[in-house]
C-alpha cells in the first residue's frame, strides 16, 4: 500500500448519507438547505469535536454542487474581515453559477467559538449583522431577500455566552457524539478497504477511548498501525488522551480529578471558559467535590482568595490574573485522594436562583418604595424595620386597613401576608 | 370623614410621630435650642443631625419643617434618602435644582431640604454638595441627617451646626408606649412594655412598629407572650436558619438559603453579614468565646467581600469556615465515642 494520505481526509463521505450518525442533525440540515429557511436564517451546527459537523457541511455541498466559501479560526475574523469576506458573497448572485457547473456557493464559518479575544474583536457581531444587514436590504431591492446564499456556522458549545447573540438569527442544530458500535463499523469498513487484519477487540478499544470522536478515531486507527497490515489488541495500549478545548464538563472533570495544581493547569489552559465562567462552576461544584467539612473550607479559602484577586483584576490589572488561575488550581486539589466521579450542576445555582426570585425581589422593592416614601425612610430601612412588622401585621389581622394606608395594591398585600420571614 | 378613617389606618409610628418640637419626648438640650431658631428663622444655620435609627432625627427634622414654613411645608420641603439614591447625579439634578427655584413664595423664610441618611453618600457626591450648600444659603436650609457624622466630609460639618441624638433610655420607651397604648385603648402589661424596650434597644421606631404588631395579635391585652410571639415573627428567620444550617447542617443547604436571601429579599453581601453577625450572638448553644472567634470570622470575611469581585463566594466561603468551625470542635467528642 502505498497510499499515505491521511485517512480521515481519503476516507471523508462525499454525499450526505455516507455521514454517519446524528441521523436527526443530518435530516435538519438538508431540510435547512434544500428549502428556503435558509433565506431568512442561518444554520448553526454544534456538538463536541469530530463528530462530522465539518464532514456534513463539505458532504452536502459536494452533493448539491455548492461551491464552499469557508472562513475557520486560522483566518483573523475581526468585524472587518468578517464584513470583507462574508458580506459581498452573501450579497450579490455567486457569478460561479454561471461560469462552471456548481449550482452556488455556501458560506460556511466555522468554529465560531474560537472567534475571540482582541484580535478578533467583533467577530460574532459582523456575523449578526450579515442576518440584519440583508433584511433591511429587503426594501430597496424587490427579489433580493435574505442573505443571497445559505450561511452556515459551526460551534462547539452552544452555551457560550459569546454565541448568545447568534440565537436569534441561526437555527441551531445539535450533533452529538456517535454511537460506538457505528464508529466500530466504520473502523471495520476501513480495515477492510486497506487490507488490515484485525485482532478482535482492538476496534472496540479504539472506539472506546475516542469517546464519540470519529474523526480520532480514524487518526488513531492509521496511527496504531503505522503502515503495518496487522492490528493487535496490544497496539492499542499506546493511545493516549488528546489535547483539546475542552468542554465546560469536561473542564470540570478535568479540574476536579486532577491531582496536583499544575495538572489542573493544564486543564484551564485549554478551557473554552473564561476566568468569570469557572469562578461560576467551581464555585457551585465545590461543595459536591469535597464532602469533607475541613476540605471544603480550605478549598474555599483558595476560591475566596481567587476571587480577591478576580477584584483586583477590575477592567485592567490583568497582570494578577495569573494568581487568581494559580489560587483557583489549589481550590480544586486540596486533597486530590478524596476525588470521587460526581454528578456535576450544569446551571449556575446563582444564575438559576436570580432569574427564578426575580418576580419576588422587584415586587418587595415597589413595596418598600412605598413604605419609603409614606414613612420617610429609605427602601433600606424600609425592608429591615418596617417588612417584618407590616408582614406580620397583615398575615395576623385580615383587615388590617394599614396595607391601604401605605397604598399597597391587593396583589401587594397577598404577596407580604404570603412572604417568608427575612 | 377620610381623613379620619385615614388617621385609624396609619402606621402607628407615623400616626405618633410628634408634629411639633414640644410634643418631643426626650431631647431636652437638642429641642431647646432648636426653639430659639423657630422664634429668628433667619438665624438658622444648616443642621447635621446625626445618631443612631428611632432616635428622632427625622422626626425632628420634619417638624422644623412644619412649624418654619407653615401650612405650605410640604410644597417647600424637598425630602430626600441618600440610600435610594446615593450619587452625584441626586446631588446635580434635584438638589441643585430645588435649591435654586424652591422657593417661589415670600411668606417663607427660606426653603428646606432634608437628606436623610446622607452619610451614605458618595464623596464625589458630597463634594458636589458642599458648593451649593454655600451658594444656596440665601433661599435654602439644609438638614443633613445621618447616623454616623464622621462619614460626612469635613466641608460639609463645617457650614452645619451638628446636633447629637441620643439613644431613648428604656424607662423613656416605656413611658411612651404607654402613652400610646393609652389612646389606642389598648392594656399593655408593664412588663410587656420593658420587654419591648429591651427588644428596642433605644430605637423607638421599632419600638412602637413592635407594639402595633402586639396590638394586631392581642386585640386587647398585650402580655409578655405576645411580645415574644412578635419579636419571634419579626425576627430574620432566614438568616437564622442559614447560620444554624452552616454551623451544624448541610453546607449545601446553607447555601441555598444565601442564594434565597439574595435573591427573593434582595440582600446585597454585606447585607447578609450584618444580620448573620447580628444573629450569632443570640444563637444560645455557642459559648462566649466561640461567638468571639465566629465574629472574627464575619469580620474576615465582610473585609474580603470589599475586595472580592463576587459576595455569593465570599459568603459561599464563610458557611464553609463555619461549618469547618463546628466540625473541629466537634471531633474531640466523636474520637471519644469512637475508642469507647
Amino acid at each position: 500500500m502505498k497510499d499515505e494520505s491521511m485517512w480521515v481526509e481519503k476516507y471523508r463521505p462525499k454525499r450526505v448519507a455516507e455521514v454517519v450518525g446524528n441521523e436527526r442533525a443530518k435530516a435538519a440540515f438538508v431540510d435547512w438547505l434544500r428549502g428556503s429557511h435558509w433565506r431568512k436564517r442561518g444554520a448553526l451546527l454544534y456538538g463536541p469535536p469530530g463528530v462530522g459537523k465539518t464532514t456534513l457541511v463539505h458532504a452536502a455541498a459536494s452533493e448539491y454542487k455548492l461551491q464552499i466559501i469557508e472562513m475557520n479560526a486560522s483566518d483573523t475574523r475581526t468585524e472587518k474581515s468578517i464584513d470583507r469576506i462574508a458580506s459581498p458573497a452573501v450579497s450579490f448572485m455567486a457569478l460561479d453559477r454561471f461560469s462552471t457547473n456548481t449550482e452556488g456557493s455556501l458560506l460556511f464559518l466555522d468554529e465560531v467559538d474560537g472567534i475571540f479575544g482582541r484580535e478578533d474583536r467583533g467577530g460574532i457581531g459582523a456575523i449578526v449583522k450579515i442576518f440584519r444587514k440583508e433584511s433591511k436590504k429587503r426594501e430597496n431591492r424587490k427579489e433580493i431577500q435574505g442573505p443571497q446564499i445559505p450561511v452556515v456556522l459551526a460551534a462547539n458549545d452552544p452555551d457560550h455566552r459569546k454565541l448568545r447573540p447568534l440565537r436569534k438569527v441561526c437555527q441551531f442544530i445539535e450533533f452529538r457524539v456517535v454511537d460506538a458500535n457505528l464508529i466500530t463499523a466504520l473502523l471495520k469498513n476501513i480495515c477492510l478497504k486497506e487490507q488490515i487484519s484485525v485482532e478482535s477487540g482492538a476496534l472496540e478499544r479504539i472506539t472506546q477511548n475516542c469517546r464519540g470522536d470519529v474523526r480520532s478515531a480514524i487518526a488513531d486507527l492509521q496511527a496504531l498501525c503505522g503502515g503495518s497490515r496487522v492490528l493487535r489488541l496490544e497496539d492499542t495500549g499506546r493511545l493516549s488522551a488528546r489535547n483539546r478545548t475542552l468542554l465546560i464538563n469536561e473542564t470540570l472533570k478535568g479540574i476536579f480529578s486532577s491531582k496536583s495544581p499544575k495538572e489542573t493547569k493544564t486543564f484551564l489552559d485549554n478551557t473554552i471558559l473564561d476566568y468569570d465562567e469557572l469562578s461560576l462552576r467551581v464555585n457551585d461544584n465545590l461543595p459536591l467535590r469535597y464532602k469533607d467539612p475541613v476540605e471544603l473550607s480550605v478549598a474555599y479559602d483558595f476560591l475566596s482568595k481567587a476571587d480577591i484577586f478576580r477584584g483586583r483584576v477590575g477592567t485592567e490589572n490583568w497582570k494578577f490574573l495569573k494568581y487568581f488561575y494559580n489560587l483557583l488550581a489549589q481550590a480544586t486539589t486540596v486533597n486530590p485522594q478524596s476525588f470521587r466521579p460526581f454528578e456535576f450542576i450544569s446551571f449556575p445555582t446563582k444564575v438559576s436562583t436570580l432569574f427564578w426570585t426575580r418576580g419576588k425581589r422587584t415586587t418587595l422593592d415597589t413595596i418598600c418604595a412605598k413604605i419609603g416614601k409614606r414613612c420617610h425612610v429609605s427602601k433600606r430601612t424600609a425592608k429591615f424595620d418596617f417588612i417584618p412588622f407590616v408582614r406580620a401585621i397583615l398575615k395576623e389581622q385580615k383587615s388590617s386597613p394599614i396595607g391601604r394606608w401605605l397604598q399597597l395594591d391587593s396583589s401587594e398585600v397577598e404577596f407580604l401576608r404570603k412572604m417568608d420571614q427575612l | 370623614m377620610s381623613r379620619e378613617s385615614d388617621e385609624a389606618a396609619q402606621m402607628w409610628v407615623e400616626k405618633y410621630r410628634p408634629k411639633t418640637l414640644d410634643e418631643v419626648v426626650n431631647l431636652k438640650d437638642v429641642v431647646e435650642s432648636l426653639k430659639a431658631f423657630l422664634k429668628t428663622p433667619k438665624t438658622m444655620p444648616h443642621l447635621l443631625f446625626a445618631g443612631m435609627p428611632g432616635t428622632g432625627k427625622t422626626s425632628v427634622a420634619l417638624c422644623i419643617a412644619r412649624q418654619l414654613l407653615g401650612s405650605q411645608w410640604k410644597t417647600f420641603t424637598l425630602e430626600l434618602n441618600a440610600s435610594d439614591e446615593r450619587g452625584i447625579k441626586m446631588v446635580r439634578e434635584r438638589i441643585k435644582d430645588f435649591s435654586r427655584y424652591g422657593r417661589a413664595s415670600f411668606d417663607i423664610p427660606y426653603a428646606i431640604i432634608i437628606l436623610d441618611e446622607s452619610d451614605q453618600m458618595t464623596s464625589t457626591a458630597q463634594t458636589a454638595l458642599r458648593r451649593i450648600i454655600e451658594t444656596s444659603s440665601r433661599t435654602c436650609r439644609f438638614i443633613l441627617v445621618c447616623n454616623y457624622s464622621g462619614k460626612i466630609i469635613a466641608p460639609i460639618q463645617s457650614r452645619c451646626a451638628i446636633f447629637r441624638f441620643s439613644k431613648l433610655a428604656d424607662t423613656d420607651i416605656v413611658k411612651h408606649l404607654g402613652n400610646i397604648s393609652g389612646r389606642e385603648n389598648i392594656t399593655l402589661l408593664p412588663d410587656a412594655a420593658e420587654a419591648i424596650a429591651e427588644y428596642s434597644g433605644g430605637d423607638l421606631r421599632r419600638a412602637i412598629n413592635a407594639l402595633h404588631t402586639a396590638a394586631a395579635y392581642a386585640r386587647d391585652v398585650v402580655d409578655v407572650k405576645t411580645v415574644l410571639q412578635v419579636i419571634g415573627e419579626a425576627s430574620p428567620k432566614q438568616v437564622q436558619l442559614m447560620l444554624s444550617e452552616a454551623l451544624g447542617g448541610d453546607f449545601i443547604k446553607a447555601r441555598k438559603m444565601m442564594y434565597n436571601l439574595m435573591g427573593a429579599f434582595g440582600l446585597s453581601g454585606s447585607d447578609i453579614v450584618r444580620q448573620m453577625n447580628r444573629e450569632l450572638f443570640k444563637v444560645s448553644y455557642l459559648t462566649e468565646e466561640e461567638k468571639a472567634e465566629l465574629a472574627n470570622i464575619i469580620g474576615e470575611y465582610d473585609f474580603r467581600l470589599t475586595e472580592g469581585a463576587s459576595p455569593d463566594i465570599q459568603l459561599s466561603a464563610l458557611l464553609a469556615r463555619f461549618r469547618k468551625f463546628t466540625k473541629v470542635k466537634g471531633q474531640p467528642i466523636e474520637r471519644r465515642v469512637n475508642v469507647g
